[in-house]
This record gives C-alpha cells, structure tokens and sequence, in this order.
C-alpha cells in the first residue's frame, strides 16, 4: 500500500498528488513515469513523475480528470492509499549541454516538464519554454515554469483555438533563427500538438523530441500496447521512450488513433478536431 | 478416466474452469488403476521425478493427506502442473499402461490431490529447517521463481522475491486463462509459498528499482526468473492498426486485469466480432478461446503449416474447435487492411505450401504465388511468440546472453555472472511450467550447496 501525503487542487480539473514510495523515490530520474492501481479491481494507469524527494521518500506527479480512473483519483485524501505504485519507468529524458533549448509544453506537460527544465538548467543551457493552454484558468504551475527558464511565453487558445496558438511563438521563434538560434525542441504536449511541432521543424535540422504517451497496459515490455512504428524499427514507449527524437516517429495518424482506442466514441468520428482532446 | 467437463454450448459464455474435475470415488477408482510398476516408467517422463507410484500407493490406501505429503516434497506446484503440463508427452506418455491403451492419468490424480488439500483448509506447512542466515533474491514469480524461493526456504534460507508486476505468478496470471487454471488456485500456491517464510515484493522491478550489484551488496545470492515475456510481432503494413492486440496484451487485459468482467474491474478490452487470432501453439488457443468467451461471433486461428505441425496440446485444439473455433492452415498474413480510420477491418493474406523441412525438423511454408486473398476480420490477435525481456541484461554488463536474449548458463543453472544463477524461459527462451520448475530445482539445490560452503 502507498500513502497520499498530499493532495493539492491546481486548477479546474488539474491535481497533484505527492506519494509516499520510497523506493521509486531513491531511483527517479527527469522524463520517467509510474504507473498506479487503485484498487485491486483497477487499472494500470501512467502519470509523468513531477518531482521527488529521496529523503522523504516522496514521488510527485500531476494529473487531469479525464475519465473514470482520474476522476477517482481527485476523490483521494491525505491518508488514503493506493494499492499499487510501480517505477520509474522508460527511460530518462536526454540531458546534456545543448544550447539554446526551446520546451513546449501542455496539458500535465506543464508539470511533467518541470524535472527536465529544471536539469537542463542546471547544465548551463538557455531555456525558453512555452506554455500551451486552452484558456486562462487551465494554466497553472508558471512559477516552478518560470524559475528554470530564460524565457516563458504563453500561448492561450480558446476552444477552437488548437495548436495553432502554441505554434505561433515557436512559428514566430522558427522565423528568427538568424537572430536567434534553436539548438534542440523539446515537447510534452497533447499528441496533436507534438505532431505539428515534428512537422514544422523537420525540414530545419532541428533535433526536436516529443515525450509520447500511448495507451499502455504493463509499461515494462511486456504487452506491445505501447509500440509505434518509428525509423529504427517498432519501439515500445515504455521501454525505449517515452522521449523519442520526433522526426523518426512514423505514421504519426496511426499512433493518434491508437492513443484514442479507449477514448470516447466521438473522438473516432471523420470530422472530429483535436481541439476537443481530453489531454488538450 | 475421463473428466467431466462443461458443455461447450455452455462454457462458451463463461470462464469458469472448463474441466470440473474428478470426484472423490473417480480418484479412488483411477488410482486403483496403477499397476506399481517397479520400473518407474512414469517418473523418468516427468521433469521434476516425482515419485509417482508412491503417491499413488497412498491413494490406493485411501491416504490422500500421506499422498499429498509425497506430492508435495516434488512440486510445491501440484495443483498447477496437474492442470496446465502437456501429460501426454510426458509422465503419461511413459506409463507401462499406455502401451496397452490408456495411461493412468497421472495429472488428473495430482490435480485431484491439490483440490482436495485446498478444500482441507490448505497445504500443511512442513517442517522448517533452522535459519541458516543465508539470503537470497529470487527475481521474478512465474513457476520458476516460485519453485526455487519455496525449496531454498525449506532449507532455512531468507528468500526475498521480487516481481515487477501487481500480482505474483507471471505467466499463470497473465497468460493462462482461468477457465483452464483459475486464478485463485494460483494464489493458493503462491500463499503457501509466502507461509514457508518467502517475502513477496510486488511492483519491484530489477534492473530499475534495484541493479543486480546493488542486490548482490545485500545477498549471498540471485535467481533469475524473468521468464520470456516480450512479444514478437508480424512486422507487415498496418500492424499497429487499432484492433491489432499481440496475444500478450489480449490476454493480460483479459486475465490479470479481468477485462471481461468490466466495468466491475477497471480494465477495458475492445473486441469486434470477427476475431482472427495468428500463430498456432498454446497462447494462440487460449487467445481464441478467450475471444469466444469474450463475445465474438466468428473466432479464426490463421497458421502458415498443416494441422500436423501444430504445436499446441490436441487437447486444447479439441476444446477450441468445440467451443466454434475455425482453424485456417497454411495460411500466412501479408498485410493489415485499415478502415480509413486506422482501425483494422481486413487481413490480407497468401496461401502457403509445405517445403522441405526446416532446422526444427518441420517441413517449411512457402507462400503460393498469386494466392493472396482478404480475410474479414475487425480484431486480430497476433500470437507468434516472445523472447525474453532485455531490461536485466541490458542494465547488467557482465551477463552472458546469446543471440536470442537468453541468460547463457551451465548444467546447474549457473550463469557467467559471481553468484547468479536462473532457469525457466529467461533460459529455455520458452517452454512449459513443468521444465521452468524442473531447471529451478537444478538451480535451487545448486544454490543451496553453494550457501551452505560459503564458510567453509
Ligand atoms: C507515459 C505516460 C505518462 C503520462 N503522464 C501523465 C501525467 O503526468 N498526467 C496525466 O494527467 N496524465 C498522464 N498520462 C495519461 C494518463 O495515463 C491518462 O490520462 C489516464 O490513463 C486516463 O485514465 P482515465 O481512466 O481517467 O481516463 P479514461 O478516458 O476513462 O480512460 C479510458 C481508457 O483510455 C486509456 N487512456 C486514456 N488516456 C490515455 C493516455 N493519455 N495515455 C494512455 N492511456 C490512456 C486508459 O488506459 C483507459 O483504458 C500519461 C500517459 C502515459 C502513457
Ligand atoms: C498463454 C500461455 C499459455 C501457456 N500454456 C501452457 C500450458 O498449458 N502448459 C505449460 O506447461 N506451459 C504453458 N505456457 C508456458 C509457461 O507458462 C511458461 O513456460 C512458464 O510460465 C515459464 O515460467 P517462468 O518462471 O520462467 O517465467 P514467467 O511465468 O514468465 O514469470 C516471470 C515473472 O518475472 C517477472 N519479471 C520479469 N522481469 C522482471 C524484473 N526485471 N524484475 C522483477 N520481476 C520481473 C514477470 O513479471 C513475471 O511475473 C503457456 C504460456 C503462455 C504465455
Ligand atoms: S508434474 Fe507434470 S509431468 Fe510431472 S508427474 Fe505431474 S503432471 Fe506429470
Ligand atoms: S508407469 Fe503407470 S502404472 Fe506404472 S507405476 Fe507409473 S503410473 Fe503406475
Ligand atoms: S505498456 Fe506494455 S509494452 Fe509498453
């Protein structure tokens, strides 16, 4: 059994958890993620880790009510427990000394990131992070965002808006390289915004990386339900990801239709727009 | 003696265990059947040599808590195996009686035997050996772990097991399905296993939680029981369509997580109704029999060879196409047809001839040119086989594996690595629970007499 030891509401729909499991605590690393069981009739379901504390033995992550088990989970006190917390899982996010890092971030990306900004910070790099919401009150977390970045831009679309809104900064950013170049994007976002990220930028000689969240069942390996197809043959996202240099994804269509096999019907409708995501 | 079973009209639409089981004067009466031969035929048959004319003897001798106590000292399993081990091929296949017909059914009686224990209130817990002050990991909780923690508690050594998963038993739990092995006769196995004194670690995966070394740091030894558990898939076009499972996930959505008991349990499982289940051994049957229990309305096994190379029981072939499933031999995938909306809605497939036989010794398929043909299907379940997971070899060096992933070892089970040793699919690359836990009891005995020399 692990212990909550907080519960804190951020924002409408927006929550963040701190549990007491310390030896995931002692091993996690910026971009890994665990998977929880409520109950023993439960689902195996992943969350990006946010934070931690090794001497407390604390793991944290943020969630969105999104559907049955997340809006269980936004019933859980202090004191309640989970029945089952497994991790870290995938691999770490890829930390280096690379320049000038551009992050984009939405949906549990604004905390998901935190981690990763947060090291590569600490590596010297110049970071600018952008932050995608569909509207003011679904922001949250700026501070932590902005304590580890040079620059934060926001992009708030209204409903409608999609990810053109957090494609402007960086369209504009793309336009000015001359000025001010990128060295490496890095996004973890809903899987429409990656998708367009990866497009703009794979004709510009920009390594760019997405952190992938596909439907996942065990997430260490064993099931497959995590694969996509990607240059260097299937990978599993729970093994080989969840970060993924985004311009050797493959059948991106696929993969979004994959992630949305559990989703509400209306989302496999022919004239659905991604703007309406659950994860948006 | 045949078992009764459950009608397929009836067990069809539900996952109750499709064998019910003898009763007690059946048991009696099969028992009686044995001639105690004095040369043990059986034995030799089974991997672990249990010493079946004695307990067999004690039934005989209406003793079924002295039959059991016999089992019990060869397999702390016995309910599983007499369930789950392909006995044709084994002790019965080397019974003197099956020469003249039909063997003692051996893994009837042994079921019978675990049954009958369990409704006494569960197995008696033998008598422990003094701590020795020794410990040991055992990673990983399929047969194998289970069969090496239990005999290396028996001999007075802390055994702490570590399992990735939620839920102890690997492939028993999310593999096998409870209409043939209920699940809580898996959780009575594992519970006696735990009263010899075993610590379970659930949601504990080596290679991240802990590395070998650091596990090294804290015990005298390790057992490697990670079993095969990573799934093989057809590599054609749209294989990654929706409604493409690999058997792996089909049937851990369907078992461990009981997805056909949703919404009561969380886990959802979407299935259309033309399944196409591909592959033609064990894990292919149970798939199949899973998607008819499921719902579906046509359930089809696609195998590239004849029914003759098929490696599945006959048994389990028999029960599936009484239960409606369709078998297409010589049959292979070429391509996944999508809908338009990236869900599979069609299979695309080549016929297939027999060639001259391959490396296994089985005649080879070689497609037909120009036979290709579209299989309707809105489901498919690709069933071709794993290999084992590289989590543990790739996070330490210094572990010899081959080619196809497997820890190389010795003839006792011992791997290049100072005080590692494994067994079960980590090193066969995939077989029975019968020859996991027979290379776990090499491997136990092997560790126990290194624990006992340490001080020496
Ligand atoms: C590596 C990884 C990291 C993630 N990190 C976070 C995080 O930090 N915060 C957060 O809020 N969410 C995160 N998610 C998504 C989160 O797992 C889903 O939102 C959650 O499973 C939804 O469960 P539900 O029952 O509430 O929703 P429902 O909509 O009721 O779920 C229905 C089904 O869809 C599946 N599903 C739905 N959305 C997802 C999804 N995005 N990924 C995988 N399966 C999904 C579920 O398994 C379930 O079977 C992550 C997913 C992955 C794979
Ligand atoms: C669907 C199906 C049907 C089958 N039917 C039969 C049958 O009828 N008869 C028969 O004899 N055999 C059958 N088999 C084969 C048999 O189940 C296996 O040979 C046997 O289970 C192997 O046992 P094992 O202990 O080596 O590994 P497994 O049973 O695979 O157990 C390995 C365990 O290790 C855990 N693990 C893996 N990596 C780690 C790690 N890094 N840290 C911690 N834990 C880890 C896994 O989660 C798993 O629980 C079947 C297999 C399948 C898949
Ligand atoms: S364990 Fe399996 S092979 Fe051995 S006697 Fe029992 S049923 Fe036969
Ligand atoms: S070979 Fe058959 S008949 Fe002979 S002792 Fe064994 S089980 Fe009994
Ligand atoms: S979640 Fe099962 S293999 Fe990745």
């Amino acid at each position: 059994m692990f212990e909550v030891v907080d519960h804190e509401k951020l924002t409408h729909k927006v929550h963040r958890l701190r549990i007491s499991a310390p030896h995931v605590a002692r091993k996690a690393q910026p971009g890994q993620f665990v998977i929880l069981i409520l109950d023993e009739k439960g689902e195996r379901v992943p969350f990006t880790i946010s934070d931690w504390d090794r001497q407390a033995g604390t793991v944290d992550f943020v969630f969105l009510e999104v559907g049955r088990t997340t809006e269980r989970m936004a019933r859980l006190q202090k004191g309640d427990t989970l029945a089952h917390f497994v991790g870290p899982l995938g691999k770490p996010a890829e930390i280096d000394k690379f320049g000038h890092v551009v992050c984009v971030v939405s949906g549990y990306g604004l905390a998901g990131m935190v981690p990763i900004i947060k090291r590569l910070k600490e590596k010297g790099n110049r970071i600018t992070t952008i932050m995608q919401a569909a509207d003011n009150e679904s922001l949250y977390n700026q501070e932590a965002l902005k304590q580890f970045s040079d620059h934060l831009l926001i992009g708030v679309g209204g409903a409608g808006g999609g990810p053109a809104t957090a494609l402007k900064p960086l369209e504009d950013m793309l336009k000015n390289l001359d000025h001010e170049p990128m060295d490496r994007i890095t996004a973890m976002a809903s899987i429409c915004l990656m998708r367009f990220i990866a497009e703009a930028t794979r004709n510009m000689g920009i390594k760019t990386t997405v952190h992938m969240a596909p439907v996942m069942v065990d997430g260490t390996g064993m099931c497959g339900a995590c694969r996509l197809a990607h240059a260097d043959g299937t990978q599993f996202a729970c093994v080989h990801g969840p970060e993924f240099d985004a311009h050797k994804i493959k059948a991106w269509d696929t993969l979004m239709a994959r992630r949305c096999t559990y989703a509400d019907d209306s989302i496999m409708q022919p004239g659905f727009k991604c703007d309406n995501c659950s994860q948006w | 003696m045949e078992m009764p079973k459950q009608a397929p009209c009836e067990r069809k639409h539900n996952f109750d265990e499709v064998a019910t089981g003898y009763t007690l004067e059946m048991a009696l009466q099969e028992s009686r059947r044995c001639i105690q031969c004095k040369k043990r035929n059986c034995v030799e048959g089974c991997p672990v040599n249990i010493q079946i004319p004695d307990f067999i003897s004690r039934m005989q001798k209406n003793d079924l808590a002295g039959a059991a106590r016999v089992l019990k000292k060869y397999t702390s399993l016995p309910g599983i195996c007499g369930r789950v081990c392909p006995q044709e091929s084994q002790c019965e296949s080397k019974c003197t009686l099956n020469k003249k017909g039909v063997p003692v059914a051996i893994g009837r009686l042994e079921r019978f035997l675990a049954d009958w224990e369990r409704s006494q209130g569960g197995a008696a817990i033998p008598d422990l050996t003094p701590s020795t002050g020794k410990k040991v990991a055992v990673v990983g909780s399929g047969p194998s772990g289970l069969t090496v923690a239990a005999d290396l508690a028996l001999l007075g050594h802390q055994v702490d097991m570590f399992e990735a998963l939620h839920v102890a038993g690997g492939v028993l739990m999310y593999g096998i399905p409870e209409f043939r092995l209920p699940k809580a006769i898996v959780q009575g196995e594992v519970e006696y296993v735990k009263k010899l004194g075993v610590n379970l670690k659930l949601d504990y995966v080596i290679g991240i939680n802990a590395s070998m070394d650091e596990l090294l740091e804290s015990y005298d030894a390790i057992f490697l029981g990670t079993g095969a558990g990573l799934p093989w898939f057809l590599d054609i076009p749209g294989e990654n369509f929706n409604n493409v499972y690999s058997a792996n996930e089909f049937l851990t959505r369907c078992n461990l997580m009981k997805a056909y008991r949703y919404p009561e349990y969380a886990t959802p499982i979407k299935m259309g109704r033309r399944v196409a289940v591909v592959g033609g051994g064990n894990v292919a049957m149970d798939s199949a029999r899973c998607a008819v229990r499921l719902g579906a309305e046509k359930v089809m096994v696609i195998y590239r060879r004849s029914r003759a190379e098929m490696p599945a029981r006959l048994e389990e072939m028999e029960n599936a196409e009484e239960e409606g499933v369709e078998f297409h031999f010589l049959v292979a995938p070429s391509a996944m047809i999508g809908d338009g909306r990236k869900n599979v809605c069609g299979m695309e497939c080549i016929r297939m001839e027999l060639g001259e036989p391959d490396a296994s010794g089985r005649r080879r398929p070689v497609p037909v040119k120009g036979s290709e043909y579209v299989v309707e299907t809105d489901t498919v379940v690709v069933s071709l086989g794993t290999s084992p997971n590289p989590l543990i070899a790739s996070t330490t060096p210094d572990l010899q594996v081959s080619k196809k992933g497997t820890i190389v070892v010795d003839e006792n089970g011992k791997s290049s690595k100072a005080r590692v040793w494994a067994g079960g699919d980590i090193i066969s690359g995939g077989a029975t629970v019968i020859s996991a836990m027979g290379e776990a009891r090499i491997a136990a005995t092997a560790i126990h007499k290194y624990l006992v020399n340490i001080d020496q």
